[in-house]
């Protein structure tokens, strides 16, 4: 018999979710090959990559994947500032809560019941966020910069340069993160979620007991 | 959450847009400023006055340019190491005084071309571009554009890349290996030296001074001065003499005016075949001057504003699916 399922994620929830995935990869391979890397290494010698040693078509795919992840960007804040909805913002305690969850992954404890998301879940998207804010705005600023008759002092473009450098190596930190998350087995319920929209309603019943109370309740006001 | 107004959906949405609105609307602001700055300074090269410094080994603005930046020329290790994996790395360090191109020992030179009979001398150099994508898309913003309009690499930000030399038109920067900071990095992985060009004699410039190739030219064929001005006198002397212009339509505009009595079109089909019999013709250091070639990011900033406007659209119809998901739940 088929295990009954609660929606987690809104069809729209995913479209920015792998926009934004799909999009930053895109990103920070063009963004990697803005280096002049590729006819170095010979990676344009390989079959189907005889663009990356041309900057003219990376720095071009590097501005559409940027509109793609500005656009996933905004629909994302003002979709959910409107709705109110604030599940992944950090809370008071959640640094105490996430040192409970792992420590609950070896045994010590038990694991703390969880809202929509866990804790350690809301300050990685706090990090992430962090580190997205400032590739785009320093991104923002790089497109500006190259519009003819702009002209920036030298010290503020060399920040730029290096907040949006290093912010793409923030990200890809948090990238590994992410997905390094799915290697623990408590976690792969959660996976199914981000294609489907859908969770086990045991799992969630289980783990993000706060969440389904909150659920039910709501469905009961109505 | 299903309480929300009219009146606080568009508070909202429009709030959430109005960070790009600002960003977009500062965009023309910023850029009709420094259309009206005077500050600019440029170079007017008349064609029919250099003669190359016929009769002289080295032409006087190529010895006046070398004497004043000897003491910035790169002194390399002495094992260099290759570009790895490649087999090779650039060296000028032994060919000091190769005056026929550009190196990082020679920062202009003069090309000798005969077009419709007439003989005709062109000096060469950092032509000083309006939006120079050799410091635009330097990675790690190794270029500066000075407030004057010229362009200089900073030798202690250049790994030597040399990605400023692939995206200029004329590749001017020329690269010399075993030096920088990239020595002190992955040395064998990453970097290639540091880049070398013209920065138009910066310091003597901020001294009120002309740049050494302008004093020591003794035809008076290259002036220095106000961009604007030089530009107004570089098309009424071409309009005088039934000429040509070149280096004001080019890579969008640059601060380095030549006027020729012959088509640039035919300089530029006579210096392609010189190129072609160089030692390595496809090795960059001997420029041609192709007639009102494009900028680099011409195509990308086309496309710019459709990166800024995107978020800004967006912005509105998710605050409208969101209005209308809530509306909908309301009335559930």
């Amino acid at each position: 018999m088929a295990k009954e399922k609660i929606l987690r994620h809104s069809g729209l929830v995913r479209l920015v979710h792998w926009s934004i995935a799909l999009s930053t990869f895109t990103l920070i391979i063009t963004g990697m090959f803005q280096l002049p890397l590729a006819r170095r290494y010979f990676i344009d010698q390989l079959p189907g990559l005889f663009w990356t040693g041309d900057y003219s078509i990376t720095v071009l795919v590097h501005y559409i994947a940027a509109a793609i992840l500005l656009s996933a960007v905004s629909v994302h804040v003002v979709y959910h500032v409107i709705r109110k909805e604030y599940n992944l913002i950090p809370r008071k305690g959640d640094m105490k809560e996430s040192y409970q969850i792992i420590k609950s992954m070896f045994g010590f404890c038990e694991e703390p019941k969880s809202d929509k998301y866990l804790a350690e879940q809301r300050l990685a998207y706090a990090y992430m966020a962090f580190s997205f804010l400032l590739i785009l705005v320093t991104g923002v600023l790089k497109v500006i910069k190259n519009f003819p008759t702009m002209q920036f002092s030298e010290t503020f473009l060399s920040w730029v340069t290096n907040i949006h450098n290093l912010a793409t190596f923030m990200i890809i930190f948090g990238i590994f993160a992410h997905l390094a998350a799915f290697a623990i087995k408590a976690n792969w319920p959660l996976l199914p979620s981000m294609f489907t929209g859908k969770v086990d309603l045991e799992y969630a019943k289980h783990r993000h007991s706060i969440w389904c109370i909150k659920g039910v309740g709501q469905k009961e006001k109505k | 959450m299903s309480n929300i107004s009219r009146r606080s959906f568009i508070k909202r949405t429009v709030a959430a847009g109005a960070a790009s609105g600002v960003i977009l609307s500062g965009v023309n602001k910023i850029a009709g400023a420094s259309e009206t700055g005077s500050n600019k300074v440029g170079t007017l090269i008349d064609l029919t006055k250099c003669d190359g410094c016929k009769g002289q080994k080295v032409p006087a603005c190529v010895t006046a340019c070398k004497s004043k930046n000897e003491s910035r020329f790169p002194e390399p290790v002495e094992n260099i190491q290759n570009y790895w994996p490649q087999k090779k790395y650039e060296n000028w360090s032994d060919k000091r005084d190769l005056t026929k191109r550009l190196t990082p020992y020679n920062w202009t030179f003069v090309q000798n071309v005969k077009v419709d009979g007439k003989e005709v001398s062109v000096p060469r150099r950092c032509m000083h571009c309006d939006n120079p994508p050799c410091v635009n898309l330097c990675p790690f913003s190794a270029m500066e554009q000075t407030p004057e309009g010229t362009t200089q690499v900073n030798p202690n930000v250049c790994f030597g890349g040399a990605k400023c030399r692939d995206v200029c038109p004329w590749g001017i920067p020329a690269r010399q290996a075993g030096v920088g900071l990239y020595l002190k990095v992955a040395p064998k992985l990453a970097g290639g030296g540091v880049m070398y060009k013209c920065d138009l004699c910066y310091d003597r410039i901020k001294n009120n001074q002309s740049p050494a190739c302008v004093e020591a030219c003794p035809k008076g064929a290259i002036s220095y001065g106000e961009k604007v001005e030089l530009r107004k006198v570089a098309y009424e002397k071409a309009k005088d003499i039934n000429g040509y212009v070149y280096g004001d339509k080019e890579n969008g505009g640059t601060s380095t005016f030549y006027i020729s009595p012959v088509p640039f079109e035919k300089i530029h089909k006579e210096l392609e075949k010189q190129k072609a019999t160089q030692p390595n013709p496809e090795a960059p250091g001997f420029p041609t001057m192709p007639v009102e070639v494009g900028n680099f990011l011409d195509t990308a900033n086309g496309m710019a504003s459709a990166v800024l406007l995107a978020p800004v659209a967006t912005a509105f119809a998710a605050g409208i699916t969101a209005y209308k998901t809530m509306k909908g739940k309301g009335e559930e």
